[in-house]
């Protein structure tokens, strides 16, 4: 168990703090100033020297991430289930998403300012419009590749199209699922940063719009620090997503089942799992 | 005819020009256990697929029970040389998967699943995930997941097929015990010889181009079948009468 915490999350820490001793150390060696880039230290400060302005405009950002997320995950999920059991609405589909994920993001800013305003929603509809598209491709392939022979026995055991689907179909796709969240999971934060960038306008508050004027003010202290702060809310997502694959896939790294709450009828005197 | 558990009348089935399988007539006696033996593209799985129900075959018909069931599905059990374990459901799960595709599972399921598997040597790994087990074990539990279903006609398409030889005789006698006790009948598909004769109260044989049974064997050897009945002369004679079937006079 030690050695597990150890390799999981030790180890990732140190290879951090390495990278901030580098940073630091880069900029003592050269004698770079501060305007140019800060001390790891220094970024930090602008951040918590302005926590009480920043901490509204980081929940703002992970709003419109998780919103953005979600929603991109119900159309990823839906066009995936669409398109694989119906070829005709995959083949008129498919082209149309495609088409989408060509369209430069910052370019849909405009359009959507004036259909839906500058508020949080224009915000929303980027992340999704950018995490829907791994969670089909991914979601479909694993949908596609389902064990033929194991829908056949599905079928002679007499089972319905929807448990087949929901027993069968769903958990053998589980791998490709994650894999589409995950790549979601780290597109939506940036999703966020740009929706910000393409849909607030010039007097309203975001993150994003915080580092552009700090950039303009020649706080530099301050732009790297709300860039790490975006790294943080990045990985944090993704780290959540992770955390859900391990806890709804605990075949994929455990030997034995976890003996279920709910299943009242296990008496406990037979104990039939073996550690 | 009127003990048999399963009937086919005059049933075939082409695949575009291939006949694949002859129009076949066939009765099954209840209780029995009945190899089918023949080499790949014999037509041994297109007939399993029919009686299944997977294949609405081109002409004829299926009868269980004294029941027409040409076409359709969730009479029999069935169980391939693939174990097809969803690799997301411990043991115990597996056993109970034919219940949960078509209804709720109840504790009554689940029951007797941990009765059935500890009676067969599997009660310590219900709580396994099926990729901690053996390929032998995995086809026990593949196998208890089919006799659960409780259907009287068993479907088994060359079960111990990838098994290593050692294995594939201690399942072969554990498939006996377990048939014994199971009072099932048995549709048994293999290309092996010597575990058609070894297992089957019949022997049918099968040979390609175009699929169809050309012999149809009773095997006299007695029960219970320990591993000298693979030495017995009547083991051995009915093997050389098979294998001249199946590859002429020159075998």
């Amino acid at each position: 168990m030690s050695r597990t915490v150890l390799r999981n999350v030790a180890i990732p820490l140190l290879s951090i703090a390495l990278l901030l001793l580098l940073w630091q150390g880069l900029v003592v060696v050269f004698d770079v100033k501060p305007y140019v880039a800060p001390r790891p230290l220094a970024a930090i400060q602008a951040v918590t020297d302005n926590w009480g302005l920043l901490w509204p405009l980081i929940l703002g950002t992970i709003r419109e991430t998780i919103y953005g997320f979600f929603y991109g995950l119900l159309l990823g999920l839906g066009f995936a289930v669409v398109m694989a059991k119906v070829p005709f609405l995959h083949r008129l589909i498919y082209p149309v998403l495609v088409l989408s994920q060509g369209v430069p993001i910052i370019a849909l800013g405009a359009p959507l300012v004036l259909i839906l305003g500058f508020g949080v929603t224009p915000k929303i509809v980027i992340v999704a419009w950018i995490v829907f598209f791994p969670v089909t491709v991914n979601v479909l392939a694993g949908l596609s590749h389902v064990d033929q022979d194991l829908l056949n026995l599905a079928r002679v055991y007499g089972a319905s199209r929807w448990r087949t689907f929901l027993q069968i179909e769903i958990p053998a796709s589980s791998t490709s699922i994650f894999a589409g969240l995950k790549i979601g999971a780290t597109y939506a934060v940036t999703g966020a940063i740009i929706g910000e960038l393409a849909t607030t306008s010039s007097s309203g508050e975001s993150l994003a719009l915080y580092q552009e004027h700090a950039n303009s003010n020649f706080s530099t202290a301050a732009v790297y620090g709300v860039t790490m702060v975006m790294t943080v809310i990045g990985i944090s997502w993704f780290m959540l997503v992770v955390g859900s694959e391990v806890l709804a896939t605990p075949w994929q790294r455990r030997t034995t089942a976890r003996r279920a709450w709910w299943r009242r009828d296990h008496d406990v005197t037979e104990s039939t799992s073996v550690h | 005819m009127a003990n048999d558990l399963l009937q086919l009348r005059d049933v075939g089935k082409s695949f575009g020009a291939t006949l694949a399988l002859e129009p076949t007539s066939l009765g099954i006696e209840d209780g029995s256990f009945v190899a089918i033996v023949g080499p790949s593209g014999c037509g041994k799985s297109t007939l399993f697929n029919v009686i299944a129900g997977l294949l609405q075959p081109d002409a004829g018909e299926v009868r269980l029970e004294g029941q027409v069931v040409t076409g359709t599905a969730g009479h029999v059990g069935y169980m391939l040389q693939k174990d097809l374990l969803l690799p997301w459901r411990t043991v115990e799960d597996n056993i109970t998967m034919a219940a949960r595709l078509t209804r709720r599972v109840t504790s009554g399921d689940r029951a007797e699943a941990r009765r059935v598997a500890r009676q067969y040597g599997l009660g310590e790994f219900l709580a396994h995930y099926p990729h901690a087990l053996s390929g032998g074990m995995r086809q026990r539990v593949a196998f208890m997941r089919t006799l659960v279903t409780r259907h009287p006609l068993l479907l088994l398409d060359e079960p111990f097929g990838a098994l290593d030889a050692q294995t594939r005789l201690e399942m072969q006698q554990w498939l006996l015990q377990v048939w014994k006790d199971a009072k099932r009948t048995v549709l048994f598909i293999t290309h092996d010889v010597d575990e058609s004769i070894f297992l089957s109260d019949r022997v049918l044989v099968m040979s390609p181009r175009p699929g169809r049974i050309i012999a149809d064997l009773a095997n006299p050897l007695a029960r219970p079948r320990g591993l000298d009945a693979l030495t017995d002369p009547q083991f051995v004679a009915l093997k050389r009468q098979i294998l001249h079937l199946l590859h002429g006079g020159g075998a």
